[in-house]
């Protein structure tokens, strides 16, 4: 005989009704009653038997649900991953984090927005071999993202060998420090192209890649463009196009940004202004600056200093003053400090006694 | 009786009776398809190890992750059958192991061993 998990009860209900057909109890009350508890006893034992076999298959129920969900939640979990190199990390990180609308919404917000392309890109690459140009341009664009993901930057689009890139949504350091870190980005990502081209001349390419980059700080508005059933988290705006015509400016291999970011960042790169560009639809010649010293890192504001206001250029580098050259500098810096104070003092006597004359004749 | 050693597998939990040390283990996850072939043959053989034994020391360990509420009867089952024991003079020794932050077992245990009253009931935590 097999076992049976409930065989104790079963034991019990067998000795009870043999007591009873034996008529083992006389008392025909208590016998009665002995009859009215063993059934009671046999009713509790069906209930407890068919009470486990019911939570037995529910349990089971459960564990196939949770087997299906975690089988699911892979599944999902696969599928998010390749969503996300379609995505820039920013706006795949907050659609998942439940901060984006997937609803035609756009705001207007101050960015720094960057465009980049391959100076003649069409005739660089028209004799390569399709394997060879994608690649080249595969390897390119992945060393400018990483860079741009380094960076922060919200990476918008690839378009052939042109990327869009800007700061400020959906996150943002602030204003200045955006522009800040976009012409860091931009100088890295041109020194990278450097190195890229003297790796591509050692593996034969004979035109390498020249990148221009340009950079425009301004409001733009960014969200969601499209219809309802397809849409593209993206900015636009006389901001961007401004961006986008800078870049088209740019000298190869160069950095050519607007008024607006220069004004934000001259404290930190040196720039040289170049000629004014006309822009589609806006009167004023809008003018551009183009960074200097490209082959040199940035500037690090506790070892150089810079200054451009009317009247007044000044570039110090301590790294580069050594020895005595930094006691004449000091000399120069008093020289100028001593003659500027002279003149604040002079226009200030001269505006007292001017203010005492017109005192006097007005008694 | 020679010992008896079960290993683990996805439904049934690892078994080491060594009925020659008096020593007892059942240990991880427990929901087999049929309750009856798998734990029957244990209790049978644990029983009759049980009536044969007299002022023994006798231990036995819980070492549960999960387990159904057919494996719930048996567990109560086992209990009775050691409690039985620990009453005929045996010295039983139960020890109810779970894993750190499973007061779901933890409690489980406790509600078993309220019908103990002779046999030692210990309550233990282990990183599993």
């Amino acid at each position: 005989m097999s076992f049976d998990v409930f065989q104790r009860e079963e034991a019990v209900i067998l000795q009870g009704r043999t007591l009873l057909a034996a008529n083992a109890i006389v008392d025909p009350v208590a016998a009665a009653k002995y009859e009215e508890l063993l059934k009671a006893y046999e009713k509790l034992a069906r209930t407890t038997r068919r009470l486990i076999k019911l939570s037995d298959r529910n349990e089971e129920q459960l564990n196939e649900l949770a087997h299906t969900l975690n089988q699911k939640n892979d599944t999902l979990a696969t599928l998010s991953d390749t969503l996300s190199k379609y995505l820039a990390p920013q706006i795949y990180r907050s659609i998942f984090l439940g901060q984006q609308d997937s609803s035609l919404i756009t705001r207007r917000k101050k960015l720094t927005v960057l465009f980049s392309d391959i100076k003649d890109f069409t005739e660089t690459t028209e004799d390569l071999e399709p394997e060879d140009l994608a690649y080249h341009i595969n390897n390119y664009l992945t060393e400018m993202s990483r860079i741009a993901l380094a960076h922060g930057a919200t990476v918008d689009k690839f378009i052939g060998d042109a990327i869009m890139m800007f700061f400020g949504d959906p996150e943002s350091r602030g204003v200045k420090e955006d522009a800040a870190a976009c012409i860091t980005m931009a100088i890295e990502m041109q020194q990278r192209a450097r190195e890229l081209r003297t790796r591509m001349a050692a593996e034969g390419f004979e035109r390498p890649f020249h990148m221009r980059i340009g950079i425009n700080t301004g409001y733009c508005n960014v969200g969601n463009f499209g219809s309802s059933d397809r849409m593209d988290y993206t900015i636009i705006g006389s901001a961007v196009n401004l961006a986008a015509r800078l870049q088209t400016h740019c000298s190869p291999d160069g950095v050519l940004v607007s008024y607006e970011t220069y004004a934000l960042v001259r404290d930190i790169v040196d720039f040289e202004e170049r000629e004014s560009v006309d822009l589609k639809g806006i009167r004023r010649k809008i003018k551009t600056f183009a960074v200097r010293s490209l082959n040199e890192p940035p500037m690090d504001p506790s070892r150089q200093f810079h200054c451009d206001q009317e009247g007044l250029k000044l570039s110090l580098d301590l790294d580069k003053i050594v020895g005595n050259a930094r006691a004449d500098a000091l000399r120069s810096l008093e020289n100028i400090a001593h003659r500027l104070r002279d003149l604040i003092q002079t226009e200030s006597s001269a505006d007292r006694s001017q203010a005492d004359a017109d005192e006097t004749s007005a008694l | 009786m020679d010992p008896i050693n079960i290993a683990q597998t996805a439904r049934t939990p690892r078994v080491e009776f060594d009925f020659q040390g008096k020593k007892f283990i059942i240990a991880g996850e427990s929901y087999p398809e049929d309750v009856s072939s798998f734990y029957g043959p244990l209790l049978e053989k644990f029983t009759t190890f049980l009536s044969g034994s007299a002022d023994a020391q006798i231990s036995f360990r819980f070492e549960l992750i999960y387990f159904n509420s057919s494996t719930a009867k048996i567990l109560m089952e086992l209990f009775e059958a050691l409690e039985e024991a620990a009453g005929n003079g045996n010295h039983v020794v139960i020890t109810w192991a779970h894993e750190t932050g499973d007061d779901n077992i933890k409690e489980l245990g406790e509600e078993f061993a309220e019908e103990l009253s002779n046999a030692s009931f210990i309550i233990e935590e282990i990183a599993i």
